[in-house]
């Protein structure tokens, strides 16, 4: 079943290629309706038993091992949900090319997310590139494919050091199964000498996919390239690839290498989080004003990982949900306003709102959970990760990480007011208000958007691959 | 003993019971705006009378469940129930309190803004959004509740948010006006600075106490460390300050009054930007705990007051003139609260809210009649044309001055002598120059707008006014007058006798409501050097002084007569730190907008692409011609994908080839 969930959006897209071409929009349904019953399905399989089928047994034991425990069932969730969102508000060229390469990222992102086996794991690490570096070659508005090819190289040679360190571990180890039940066995057996190449490996990768500062210079490029759709899923979704990672392979494998490499990351993720929120303040183009935010709100993630303190980790969780909630959303919205008035500049455009209040109001919300508005989710995040930050001490980290809060207040407000408010620009085309459907594809986020900002409970316990539950104990202190 | 015992937080004290009167005060106005927002575009002028409505059942709600805030005899120590609600973890749990504090926020809120609400059906009758505004007054009131009702501090937080957000929404609500959206987007930002200091605040108490509710921080305020105690309530000042319009994140509240007049009047007047009060109020055995909070706190509610007022003198809009004020009066209200004087800081909150609202309300007569005309220079001998607004901002000015038997006598004569009382002899002068400074500027704009020659017929020119953008009149037709002025009459009743439950010194009606909440602390050793009675003649004095020199100034007959020439020369006059506002704003500006802005441009103009990308672009730029080629053999995404597939393939193999032979 778990498998099925990886593998048969896979196959229906490759089998979308035989779909009449002029049939492009009932393919969107179709693409929609794929997404969505993975959605469902997922959303039943709260309990669903681990699947095993024996893959390799020499130089080392490597299993396509799938379960979805814990946090890999909230992120299939946020990723099934979050396609077929995007795919519903997708109008775009060869349409029927896109949604089938949409539902194969989807389904190696599930690949990704329910993998058990690192060697699996790196599998659909790479798997999941490909799609993504087609759209942006196949779909770039600009002349160049050099973003795509930014893109991969990027993404590739994370993708590299990622394989050679799960080979390297399965070598020493004896077997990559290792992120199920295994799971949480304590002190590491990896010896000094290699335990930190073998981190490096994996940090590496990690670091590049969500992207971290200094190593985040492939993403504005793509994420203004993109498509809507496929921006809002990559930024909401793949890029969560790396935090994952943090959270499901090293924290658990090498926990002592995390406590070694915590300076670097408090540092890395201190900087990111003021860079990406002074270059949102400036940028021009939409989609870079929230590619930027990313860089900002995910440099937060990653300090709250690598504290290990159990407040900041479920922070982490929430935000990691909340994040791509609120970035897909903003996505979605931001390329509904391009399809009508065919900029994304924020000097060009200004005063949508008058004509367009369904629209705006959709932006509204989706920016407020973007700056962190208590009450919506990305507060919810913010605030467990900052109170458990403080909590272990970290407390000018904490006070450093306030000053983002306000600058993303600056910034988000920068882009709503910048596109919707203001007196109406004359030459900018006009276009109908949203559309029922358009609201309707963003309505399932605004609604997770509430409720995880509401009551972010159930997903708080969700730390790790372990279906665990949070003992009161291991909160308190 | 410590102080904190007597307020009964030390035990658990709250009762609990769910409490559907309190649930539905709380969360009808969240439906009203949801229905409102819906459903707004159909209900048309309907809109207004079922946003004022559900206020207005708020309020009766309210009155009916007034026992409740008292808790039950039996309870022990303390009063108030606490009806939980949702738990996330341990230590972050959220429910609401009604006590006898929530009790008086929320009758002012649901009291006054119903009043407000229905003053603007009136107001905003011909504005085809007025749905929408509706939606958002509905919205604050829901968001003020919340801030009010919450029994812990992260919800506080959220109510705090929510009602930055409602103010920035009715700020901006003329959105297609550039200052409007400048305004409420200045508004928004220095608010959220302010909802850090509160966030930072809840991660120093959650270390120290593991929790963030009320009940658990302030049983823990006695023992806790000197120096965490004081970083606390300075973390929380800080979001006090932004709220509350204090120095120096005071510079939004002004440029606020871009919002319609009935939302100045409710939410930058009467009640949200008395938050501060309410938490510092709330916070009492915190404040009890540090000296040395009360005493920052209290001098800066004490510059504050003075600032608004020395500010007040210079302006020429009416609704700046008031705003000044407004930011003034809460400089009095923090500084009670602040030193320790809670039933005279919220005594002057619960009047203040009466009187400023009538200002407010009176002021949008004047301004509703003159087609938006805010300049009191373009106003003058409205006496007759506005009747029922002059003799509501006569009743307000009286009221704010301090005239005897008005509401304001006896709340801020309250405030001052409590800070002598409590040991601070400084402030107490600061207060009582402020009095007489208040006087002044309240009379300048009482003689300006309403004696006189009407001088909106005079050219700009001529009063030195050349060059202003014009006034955007928002559309008035249709609704009948009564409908703005009936809610200006009946406010008018409270700003005349809010006071007279305060009469009565310690067994008044007022420090008997408060009995459970303040613990009655023992005064500072040295007695002060004067009683109360000769405290309140010197007050006396000094704002008839002050409104002596706005007689001799504006008021006598030859005043009257030369008064065009003099508002020329006299703008023309007015000192440049007056006019620059003393440069708050381009002290901000200085140290936290420009240098943001210019370290966004640096990164993303050079550090990004010529320093972290210098090697990878070339790297792009080789593979991204090699793609073109690729392209250039057929433009298809199988030839593509065929070769990141293989190569992919090829390279992964490789790999498995190479870790296959023998270690």
């Amino acid at each position: 079943m778990i498998w099925t969930l990886a593998l048969a959006p896979m196959l229906l897209g490759l089998l979308l290629y035989a779909w009449p071409r002029s049939a492009d929009a009932a393919a969107k349904w179709f693409g929609v309706a794929v997404a969505g019953c993975a959605f469902v399905v997922t959303l039943l399989s709260a309990n669903a038993p681990d699947e095993s089928v024996r893959w390799l047994q020499r130089p080392f034991t490597a299993n396509f091992h799938a379960g979805l425990g814990g946090l890999s069932y909230w992120l299939v969730l946020l990723l099934t949900l979050t396609t077929a969102c995007a795919l519903a508000s997708t109008r775009i060229s060869r349409q029927r090319d896109f949604v089938a390469q949409m539902l194969v990222l989807m389904g190696a992102m599930t690949g990704l997310f329910v993998a058990r086996d690192l060697l699996v794991f790196a599998l659909f690490w790479d798997l999941m590139l490909i799609p993504v570096f087609l759209i942006l070659v196949a779909w770039t508005p600009s002349k160049s494919s050099a973003s795509a090819w930014r893109y991969l190289i990027y993404n590739l040679t994370g993708g590299l050091a990622l394989l050679l360190a799960t080979a390297a571990y399965g070598m020493l180890e004896g077997s990559t199964d290792v992120l199920g039940a295994t799971l949480g066995r304590g002190a590491t057996a990896i010896g000094p000498a290699w335990g930190e190449w073998i981190f490096a490996g994996f940090a590496f990768a990690f670091l590049v996919k969500t992207p971290v500062w200094p190593f985040h210079t492939w993403m504005p490029s793509a994420y203004a390239d993109l498509p809507p759709a496929a921006a809002a899923v990559v930024s909401a979704v793949q890029s969560k690839g790396g935090l994952y990672g943090f959270l499901v392979v090293t924290a658990p494998l090498m926990p002592e290498q995390m406590r070694a490499a915590l300076p670097l990351m408090f540092v890395l993720g201190l900087v990111g989080l003021v860079y990406g929120a002074v270059v949102a303040l400036v940028q021009d183009d939409a989609k870079r004003v929230v590619a930027y935010s990313s860089l900002s709100h995910l440099g937060l993630i990653l300090i709250a990982i690598f504290s290990g303190n159990p407040l900041a980790l479920s922070g982490a969780v929430v935000y990691v949900l909340a994040h791509g909630l609120f970035s897909a959303g903003l996505f979605i919205v931001l390329g509904q306003v391009e399809q009508r008035e065919e900029t994304r500049s924020i000097a060009r455009l200004g005063g949508l709102g008058a004509r367009n209040p369904r629209l705006a109001g959709s932006l509204t919300i989706v920016a407020l959970a973007a700056l962190g508005l208590p009450g919506l989710c990305g507060f919810a995040g913010e605030i467990l990760i900052l109170t458990g930050l403080y909590q272990t001490g970290a407390v000018w980290v904490a006070g450093i990480a306030l000053v983002p809060i306000i600058v993303a207040a600056a910034y988000m407000l920068r882009l709503f007011q910048g596109i919707m408010q203001g007196p109406e620009v004359e030459d900018l085309p006009e276009r109908a208000d949203a559309s029922f459907l358009e609201l309707l594809a963003i309505a399932p986020l605004v609604l997770a958007i509430v409720l995880l900002g509401v009551n972010p409970g159930p997903v708080l316990a969700a730390r790790s691959l372990a279906p665990a539950q949070l003992s009161a104990v291991e909160v308190q202190r | 003993m410590p102080p904190y015992v007597g307020s009964g937080w030390a035990a658990v004290h709250h009762t609990h019971n769910l409490d559907p009167l309190l649930l539905a005060v709380w969360l009808l106005p969240l439906a009203g705006a949801l229905a409102l927002w819906a459903f707004g575009p159909q209900l048309r002028r309907g809109a207004g009378v079922l946003g004022t409505a559900v206020v207005f059942v708020c309020f009766a709600l309210t009155l009916f469940d007034v026992r409740g805030a008292f808790g039950s005899p039996a309870s022990g120590v303390g009063i108030g129930n606490a009806v939980p609600l949702v738990s996330w973890l341990p230590g972050f749990d959220f429910g609401l309190l009604w006590d006898p504090l929530a009790l008086l926020w929320t009758l002012v809120i649901t009291g006054v803004g119903g009043l407000i609400h229905l003053y603007s059906i009136g107001y905003m009758a011909g504005d085809k959004a007025q749905a929408r505004f509706f939606a958002y007054l509905n919205f604050f009131v829901f968001a003020m509740l919340t801030l009010v009702l919450s029994d812990n501090f992260v919800g506080l937080l959220v109510g705090w948010g929510l009602v930055g957000l409602a103010s920035y929404f009715l700020i901006g609500f003329w959105f297609y006006k550039p200052s409007a959206v400048a305004a409420a987007r200045k508004a928004f930002v220095i608010n959220v600075a302010g909802d850090v200091g509160l966030m930072f605040a809840i991660f120093v108490m959650f270390a120290a106490t593991g929790s963030t509710t009320y009940a658990d921080v302030f049983s823990h305020a006695g023992t806790l460390p000197q120096g965490v105690i004081l970083t606390i309530c300075i973390a929380l000042f800080i979001a006090c300050a932004a709220k509350s319009a204090q120095l120096p994140l005071h510079t939004w509240l002004p440029d606020a009054m871009e919002g319609p007049t009935p939302v100045s009047a409710l939410i930058h007047a009467a009640t949200m930007v008395t938050a501060g009060v309410y938490l510092i109020a709330r916070c009492a055995p915190l404040w009890d705990a540090s000296p040395d909070a009360r005493a920052l706190v209290g001098t800066i509610g004490a510059l504050t007051a003075l600032t608004g007022a020395l500010l007040a003198i210079a302006q020429w809009d009416i609704k700046r003139i008031l705003a000044y004020s407004t930011m003034s009066q809460i400089g009095y209200m923090i500084m009670g609260v602040g030193v320790g004087a809670y039933q005279a800081g919220i005594l002057h909150f619960y009047a203040h809210a009466f009187f400023k609202a009538l200002l407010f309300l009176g002021a949008g007569l004047v301004i509703h009649e003159l087609g938006d005309e805010q300049d009191v220079r373009k106003m003058g001998g409205l006496r007759t044309r506005t009747p029922i607004a002059f003799i509501a901002m006569a009743i307000g000015t009286l009221a704010i001055i301090g005239f005897p038997g008005f509401s304001g006598f006896y709340s801020k004569d309250a405030v001052i002598y409590g800070v002598l009382e409590r040991g601070y002899p400084a402030l107490y002068a600061i207060a009582v120059i402020t009095a007489g400074i208040t006087g002044y500027y309240m009379f300048r704009m009482i003689f300006v707008t309403f004696y006189g020659r009407y001088r909106g017929d005079v050219p700009d020119a001529e009063l030195g006014l050349a060059g202003r953008p014009p006034a955007s009149a928002h559309g008035h037709h249709g609704a009948p007058r009564w409908l703005m002025e009936a809610p200006v009459i009946v406010l008018m009743v409270p700003s005349v006798i809010a006071g007279y439950v305060s009469i009565g010194g310690a067994g008044s009606l007022w420090m008997r409501y408060f009995k459970a909440d303040f613990a009655s602390q023992p005064l500072p050793a040295p007695p002060p050097p004067f009683s109360e009675l000769a405290s309140t003649l010197l007050v006396f004095a000094i704002v008839a002084a002050g409104v002596a020199v706005a007689y001799l100034r504006y008021g006598t007959a030859a005043a009257k007569e030369g008064a065009v020439a003099r508002l020329r020369t006299e703008a023309a006059r007015i000192p440049q730190p007056f006019v620059r506002a003393f440069y708050f704003d381009d002290l901000i500006d200085a140290v936290a907008v420009r240098p943001a802005r210019a370290l966004g441009n640096a990164f993303s103009r050079f550090v990004d692409p010529h320093v972290i990308d210098a090697g990878v672009t070339d790297v792009a730029r080789i593979a991204g011609r090699l793609g073109r080629e690729l392209r250039g053999i057929q433009t298809g995404l199988v030839r593509a994908y065929a070769f990141v597939v293989v190569g992919g393939a090829v390279v992964f193999i490789a790999y498995f080839a190479l870790l296959r032979l023998p270690r």
